[in-house]
């Protein structure tokens, strides 16, 4: 792992569509030879988040990150929403290219929320490749069962 | 003849509009129940001023709902987050929390809530089986007598509830105080009330209650912010497989066995029974190696003795007008707000009220069950709501509902002096319930104790001239003493971790909680 | 006995348990955030409950006593009360002076780790007065709204727009339950009032 420190960062949420930016980002980053950062944040400011992975979740992303062969590091900051967190590690290592996921949205669906989507492309400086879920398995429960 | 007018209740009780309030009661128990920072108690006291013009009979049925509602939701977050509530869920959570993190979520839910409503629906039966018996005997209970078993409530929900008796104690006593001001019923004497004109109508037990629950636990929070998340487990595999069926049952009863009567006791609470639950479990399961891993047996019997203690504490209730539990002590202030007189009479003056009301109590526990076993997921969603936003609202509702008692800012202010001394006793680990418990009970005690003295002209042997005072007055000063004692000889106060055995009971993991702050003891 | 693998502080075993509570405070738990600072407020407060108790015994002196004193009258129950509260205090005072905490209420959304933060306990209390005094003024609507914003602001939401926004719907959806359809009494505030006469 010589050579100059390149970055991809993923933004990752564990749903379709966080699933889909996690294997474009390791893809892309087998590609340019870069190593990974995994970044799953939380505002942290209600009981439960269902985005943020803890337990067995979180175990299941590291093997599958081990799994990968790619060299990947997963980092989890409370208290930043996503554009700020992502931002923050885009900056942090100089990353060449940042990967989230899309949600599929209505138009009125884009109204009522902000985008956090469009906040990342504002903010971070670099190419932001942006997927989303493949068709059919779009926002669907976050968790199973649940 | 209890289960004809049983009959005549549930008649009463399966009208439109009835089943409507229940089904408001049960769903609003359950979100409470759910959600941190409000239960039972604080709910119903916050609704008591804005149903005042709904029927009575409407009223207590959506309070009861609420208040076997609020033990179903608590058990759902215990077993999915580990975030007991109420001290009585400490042992839903210990193994139910494993079994979700070992997959079994669906199975632990389901154990929690069958076992809730068959414990629930048993307990009821046997309320109003027990109840005409207990009014019998309640009948020719004398001034004296009522005024032990008060004490013995006092001493009890002082020294059982929280860490230290002595803290217990001081809340008692702040609640008593709070429960003088005002104007003497037996001679129109003033007391207390520093000059100020509102005072001399007495403090309202709202605004107490919502005092010492809501507004002392959002000043709590705010001094002390949890910031993140925590993980919440899935409701993952099966329902109840048959063998976990068979492994439930006889925790199911044997935890209504030790809940109903401990409940019916004036020694308060649903704790006790969870406890004992889940150590008899332990002790007789064929399983002890799953103990501390997620055994189904933790789960079942501590929740059904918690359901059942619930049932039992109606009893007293229903029968003496003694409550032993913060949200009984609300639900008591209900009837006199209501200019009901609970007591021995109850029975045959609100004969119809007493028996909807049970007779509702079993269709809730029915919704409930519905409610909540196939949408355990859908309430835990609740707890997505941002911590700013749901204090601030908690806040919102605390407004409203003491503003509502009599339109007078003043009662806003006392709300917040009381509330910061609510946080401040959080903050010392004083339990909020005695202090509840002493201002709705302290003046009916005070009552019960002059009238004695009237009959026996003055003479203090009265209150010991009966048994039944003599015998109440003794486990008083026992319950008083015994933890002393136990302190000084062991070097602390003998607790309920204790039978555990050092099953892993353990300082909680900065996700657990206890009651106090949300009062449903 | 089996500790549960990977259960990390949830496994104890009885010698760890019987240890850590025979010791009776037990500073090194999670409730042991500022023990000197602790300390001192709970005597404070038991200073407060003993003052409590002589006032009860001390004004209880002042209450009128009706004629007839053959039976017990209004002065005996706060005796009584105010005498267990002087009691209790004094034996707490004592115990708190041996350094005796009590372990502060654990609560879902409290970590006990953290410290007080004062400035947040100050906002809301002040937030809360400030709507209780407003109330008759401007309306419980936008008295409790200012109210909520504040609040949200104090607990770390973000923005000013949202939080005022939330209060305000909320507020005003609430209003209109409470006031029209279940009549409770609470000033709405001329616009609201004039704008909802129609209800």
């Amino acid at each position: 792992m010589t050579g100059p420190d390149r970055v991809v960062v993923v933004g990752y949420v564990p749903t379709p569509r966080g699933e889909a930016a996690l294997a474009h980002g390791i893809d892309e980053a087998r590609r340019r030879g870069a190593r990974l950062v995994v970044v799953n944040s939380s505002l942290g400011d209600a009981l439960v988040d269902e985005e943020y992975v803890q337990g067995a979740a979180e175990r299941r992303l590291r093997s599958e990150l081990t799994a990968s062969g790619v060299p990947a590091e997963l980092r989890q900051p409370v208290g930043r929403d996503v554009a700020d967190a992502l931002g923050a590690a885009a900056d942090d290592t100089g990353a060449e290219l940042v990967v989230i996921g899309l949600r599929r949205r209505s138009p009125v669906g884009k109204l009522v929320t902000g985008s956090a989507a469009q906040r990342v492309l504002l903010s971070v400086d670099c190419p932001v490749l942006a997927v989303k879920a493949p068709p059919g398995r779009e926002e669907g429960p976050p968790a199973e069962g649940l | 003849m209890a289960l004809s007018e049983l009959a005549g209740g549930f008649a009463d009780a399966l009208t439109v509009t009835n089943l409507l309030f229940a089904l408001i009661g049960v769903v609003l128990g359950t979100a409470v129940g759910v959600l941190p920072g409000i239960g039972p108690a604080m709910t119903v006291a916050l609704l008591l001023p804005v149903t005042y013009s709904l029927e009575p009979t409407s009223a207590f049925i959506m309070f009861a709902g609420i208040y076997y509602g609020g033990m179903y939701g608590g058990s759902t977050t215990s077993i999915l987050l580990n975030t007991p509530g109420e001290s009585s869920s400490i042992m839903t959570a210990l193994e139910g929390n494993k079994m979700a993190k070992s997959g079994r979520g669906a199975a632990a839910l389901a154990t929690a809530a069958i076992g809730s409503f068959v414990a629930g629906t048993i307990a009821t039966l046997l309320l109003a089986l027990v109840a005409p018996t207990v009014v019998d005997l309640a009948i020719g209970i004398t001034p004296a007598d009522y005024f032990a078993l008060a004490v013995l409530a006092f001493v009890a929900v002082a020294t059982v509830l929280g860490s230290s008796p002595l803290r217990g104690l001081a809340s008692l006593g702040v609640g008593l105080y709070l429960g003088l001001v005002g104007t003497d019923v037996l001679t129109g004497q003033e007391r207390f009330t520093l000059g100020i004109p509102q005072l001399s109508d007495g403090i309202d037990v709202v605004v107490v209650a919502v005092a010492l629950f809501a507004v002392g636990e959002a000043l709590y929070v705010a001094s002390r912010l949890r910031r993140g998340p925590v993980q919440v487990m899935q409701a993952s595999g099966r329902y109840l497989t048959r063998s976990d069926l068979r492994r439930s049952v006889g925790p199911w009863l044997r935890g209504t066995a030790f809940g109903f009567p401990l409940g019916a006791l004036p020694a308060g609470g649903a704790e006790i029974p969870t406890f004992l639950s889940y150590a008899t479990e332990r002790k007789l399961t064929k399983h002890p190696e799953e103990f501390g891993k997620g055994a189904i047996e933790g789960v079942a019997g501590p929740e059904a003795a918690n359901n059942a203690a619930a049932a039992g504490v109606l009893v007293p209730l229903l029968t003496l007008g003694l409550p032993t539990s913060a949200t009984a002590a609300i639900i008591l202030a209900a009837f006199q707000g209501y200019g009901i007189q609970p007591g021995p009479t109850l029975l045959t003056t609100e004969s119809s009220l007493v028996w909807t009301l049970i007779a509702s109590l079993l269709i809730g526990n029915l919704m409930l069950l519905v409610l909540n076993l196939p949408l355990a997921g859908v309430w835990v969603k609740l707890l997505r709501i941002p911590r700013p936003y749901l204090y601030a609202g908690i806040l919102m509702f605390a407004s409203l509902g003491s503003y509502a008692v009599n339109a007078d800012p003043l009662d806003l202010v006392l709300l917040l002096v009381i509330g910061l001394l609510g946080f401040a006793m959080r903050r010392f680990g004083w339990p909020v319930a005695p202090a509840v418990i002493g201002l709705i009970l302290g003046p009916v005690a005070e009552t019960n104790l002059r009238r004695a003295l009237a009959i026996g002209d003055g003479d203090l042997g009265v209150l010991v001239d009966t048994w039944f005072s003599r015998v109440l007055l003794v486990l008083a000063l026992l319950a008083l003493v015994v933890p002393i004692v136990l302190r000084a000889v062991r070097g602390r106060r003998a607790t309920p971790e204790e039978l555990q055995e050092g099953s892993g009971l353990r300082h909680r993991e900065p996700a657990a909680a206890t009651h106090e702050g949300r009062g449903e003891q | 006995m089996s500790t549960a693998a990977g259960a990390g502080p949830a496994a104890g075993n009885a010698g760890e348990d019987a240890g850590r509570h025979a010791d009776g405070p037990d500073p090194a738990g999670p409730h042991a955030a500022g023990p000197q600072g602790r300390n001192t407020g709970e005597l404070a407060l038991t200073v407060l409950l003993l003052a409590l108790g002589l006032y009860l015994v001390l004004d209880a002196a002042n209450i009128a006593v009706p004629g007839s004193s053959n039976t017990l009258g209004p002065r005996f129950f706060p005796y009584l009360i105010g005498g267990v509260v002087i009691a209790t205090a004094l034996a707490l005072g004592v115990r708190v002076l041996r350094g005796d905490r009590g372990p502060a209420d654990e609560s879902e959304d409290v970590d006990l780790t953290a410290g007080t933060d004062w400035r947040a306990v100050g906002v809301v209390a002040v937030a809360f007065l400030a709507h209780a005094l407003l109330i008759n003024v401007i309306g419980w609507p936008l008295a409790v709204t200012l109210m909520f914003a504040a609040v949200a602001w104090a607990l770390g939401a973000r923005g000013i727009v949202r939080p005022l926004l939330a209060g305000g719907i909320t507020s005003i959806v609430v209003w209109i339950v409470f006031v029209k359809a279940l009549n409770v009494a609470l000033p709405g505030g001329t616009l609201l009032e004039l704008a909802t006469e129609w209800l």
